[in-house]
């Protein structure tokens, strides 16, 4: 009984937090965007961060998408080999690429390079009462820490798919063409045949999203962080985590909302 | 060591993704700019099945447009292409839907028309489609065939199937194998012999035709002579056999009168009449001698006889029609009756003969006064029963007629037009001095061959409330059995 009761009232629990720490993340959302639109508009931050966020990831990027496109390549000609329809792994490769694998495994990797590193960072601030210190010096710590964050990373997540994009489709042209022997015309006849510009500005939107909600997520973990050193190991873990569960999440929704 | 700023390193990413997004926007984006431009043509097939908006539009394989929409229309598909400015479409092309690639992608193949043709303005349509060919109804098709072909192979088993079966055959054909070898051998062995044959059989019957040909016409007529003449001479002799039996014995006139003298001078008495009356009738006297020699009796004669071909002509040229008409006074909420017979003697002229029933009859109101009071009485004619009598001949598009109409008398006008298909009618009667004059306008439209739709102004300027507008059907036809009737009945001349 006490165990039927106990379980009742974990899940409760649960549930009530989810529901309390959903209404937070809004809430900061909300300020983020009052503090944005409230001058000065300071760049400077803000382009730091970009090179933090954008130009920093570009080689784990790289590394993943070109990867990614060749497995792709691989894994889908075997498949078509049944129906003599090699000549579709390319479309499938880059279809694949810009409307989902891009924008998604781009919003990992950052989530997992960047977002973890919001969150220890800011967490790191707020236990060592940097942030405290911030009010202290009448400099509100959203417009100071967040928004640059945020910006940088709802900017730079579309060019680090673009480039994801690219770089997959190239390494799926790469083993088709070069490896299994995919002729090379008819493999970009039916890309730019079968790909359209929607797919892949529908791709970039999300990523949008996704470098929204992953920098949300990450600084609200941090800001959020309480327990000295093992908290802001606790909290970097959660912000990966559930920024990850929550880009997945939110691209099956923005996928059916928009194709 | 020099350092860049974070700003230029931003700035160049951005500038590289910029450039790759752009390159791939134009790659697979072209398509998108240009066909938007362009003009819009539609096509209508039984079947779209298969084909999406944006599938593409080929001409001999090169894809020059694409699917625009695709809408339901009258239970078709209607198509529509965007072509681009510069294709230009002549007016007899042909469009159909095509299947590419193991996919089973469609697409719409247009097929060029004659060269120099005008060319298909934006908007307008395809007309010429070509079927698509359905895979299930080729399969349903097949399937049947396949069954016929089975029914004929199994008779065929059954027939030559078995041992029994296979024996016979190879019978036959061994029969048929000696046959064909003793045949070629007597033809062999007597090939001179046949051949001289042949050429004697040629020569002949070329000699009796020539024979033929050259006295048929004389062969024909000797032999008919003689028939009849052997016909005659037997009678002939028979006759003569007889007679000449009967005078031997003093029997019959020719006897007695060989025999006897008063028989002879009766005789000749006799003839001597005779000689006098044929006399009389020749010189024109008494009543057969008159009408033999008037000229006037031919004449009459002769104008009677061509009286009766005129009669029976006219019956032929008659034509009868019979006909009802219901009017519904729509705002009297009643109805008129009609049931005409037309008979038309000539193409241009007609007899109208008809009952008209009007239940509700015409209102009169009258207004007199005797010793300073005035009373108002109203009537209504209730003549259950109208009679209709016209006559009317009709002048290319128009028709006048006149006569009794609705029991009294009147005019009428009608226009026919398209083909005489609609009949505009104006009819005027019942010219009363109590009333306005029974005025009615209407049209009839013939919808079926004998069917036709009213409706009109029934007595629009009555002022007795008696107006209103009508809607009403008719149905005619022609009368073959009416006719012969009519063309029997005496007609006193």
């Amino acid at each position: 009984m006490n165990f039927v009761l106990g379980a009742v009232d974990y899940v409760g629990r649960a549930v009530l937090h989810s529901v309390e720490e959903a209404g937070r993340i809004f809430q900061l959302f909300l300020s983020v965007l009052a503090w944005l639109v409230r001058p000065p508009l300071r760049l400077r931050p803000i382009f730091k961060q970009m090179e933090f966020v954008g130009v920093r990831s570009i080689f784990v990027v790289v590394l993943t998408g070109t990867f990614t496109g060749m497995v792709l390549a691989l894994q889908t000609y075997h498949g078509f080999r049944m129906f003599s329809a090699e000549s579709m792994v390319g479309a499938t490769v880059a279809l694949s690429m810009t409307r989902e694998l891009g924008p998604v495994l781009t919003a990992l990797m950052v989530t997992a390079r960047a977002g973890s590193a919001m969150a220890a960072e800011l967490g790191t601030m707020r236990v060592t009462e940097q942030i405290d210190a911030l009010y202290v010096m009448a400099a509100n710590p959203v417009k100071y820490l967040i928004v640059p964050r945020m910006v940088a990373s709802v900017v730079m997540l579309p060019f680090l798919t673009i480039v994801s994009d690219f770089v997959g489709v190239v390494g799926g042209y790469f083993v088709g063409v070069h490896l299994l022997r995919i002729n090379s015309g008819i493999f970009m006849k039916n890309i730019t045949k079968i790909v359209e510009l929607d797919d892949i500005f529908n791709g970039l939107i999300k990523a949008a999203f996704f470098g929204l909600i992953l920098s949300l997520i990450g600084c609200y973990k941090g800001f959020n962080t309480t327990g000295g050193a093992e908290g802001v190991g606790r909290a970097t873990t959660e912000a990966v985590v559930l920024a990850s569960v929550m880009i997945l999440i939110s691209d099956y929704f923005l996928t059916a909302l928009m194709f | 060591m020099f350092s860049i700023s974070s700003e230029a390193k931003v700035g160049l990413f951005v500038l590289i993704g910029m450039i790759i997004l752009a390159y791939m926007s134009f790659q697979v984006g072209q398509r998108g700019f240009t066909f938007k431009k362009g003009y819009l043509v539609e096509v209508q097939f039984d079947n779209a099945s298969g084909l999406a908006p944006d599938a593409s539009v080929q001409i001999a394989g090169v894809e020059v447009g694409r699917v625009e929409a695709i809408r339901l229309k009258d239970g078709k598909a209607l198509v529509t292409l965007r072509l681009p400015r510069e294709i230009k479409l002549e007016k007899d092309v042909t469009a159909a839907i095509k299947t590419h690639g193991i996919l089973g992608d469609k697409y719409v193949e247009i097929i060029p028309g004659t060269a120099g043709k005008e060319a298909l303005q934006p908007g307008e349509r395809i007309e010429r489609v070509e079927r698509q060919a359905d895979v299930d109804r080729l399969l349903n098709q097949l399937a049947a065939i396949a069954e016929d072909v089975k029914a004929v192979t199994g008779s065929l088993s059954k027939v030559m199937g078995g041992k029994e079966g296979v024996d016979t055959l190879g019978a036959i054909l061994e029969n048929t194998r000696q046959l064909t070898r003793n045949l070629n051998m007597v033809v062999k062995s007597n090939e001179a012999n046949l051949r001289a044959m042949l050429e004697n059989t040629r020569e002949l019957t070329g000699n009796l035709n020539r024979i033929v040909v050259q006295n048929d016409e004389k062969v024909g007529q000797v032999i008919d002579n003689l028939k009849t003449a052997s016909k005659e001479m037997e009678k002939t002799f028979a006759a003569l056999s007889e007679i000449t039996a009967t005078v031997k014995g003093g029997e019959g006139t020719l006897g007695q009168l060989i025999k006897d003298r008063q028989m002879a001078e009766r005789l000749s008495k006799t003839m001597a009449s005779l000689q006098e009356v044929s006399d009389k009738i020749n010189s024109g006297r008494g009543t057969i001698g008159k009408l033999v020699n008037d000229e006037e009796t031919v004449n009459n004669l002769n104008q009677s006889l061509s009286g009766l071909n005129r009669y029976i002509n006219k019956t032929e040229q008659f034509r009868t029609y019979i006909g009802y008409r219901g009017e519904y006074l729509l705002d009297k909420s009643d109805a008129k009756s009609y049931v005409d017979l037309r008979i038309q003697s000539r193409q241009d002229y007609f007899y109208l003969l008809g009952l008209a029933v009007d239940p509700r009859g015409r209102r009169t109101e009258r207004e007199s006064t005797t010793n300073n009071v005035t009373t108002r009485t109203e009537e209504w004619d209730k003549q259950g029963l109208l009679f209709n009598a016209q006559l009317g001949k009709r002048f290319k598009d128009f028709v006048v007629r006149g006569g009794i109409m609705e029991s009294s008398g009147g005019v009428g006008v009608d226009f026919l037009t398209f083909k005489d298909r609609l009949k505009l009618t104006f009819e005027a009667f019942d010219f009363s001095r109590d009333r306005k004059t029974h005025l009615k306008t209407g049209g009839e439209l013939r919808i079926f061959k004998n069917i036709y739709l009213n409706a009109g102004w029934d007595d629009f300027i009555s002022d007795q409330g008696n107006s209103s507008p009508y809607v009403g059907i008719s149905i005619r036809f022609e009368d073959e059995d009416l006719k012969y009737l009519m063309g029997s009945v005496p007609v006193p001349k």
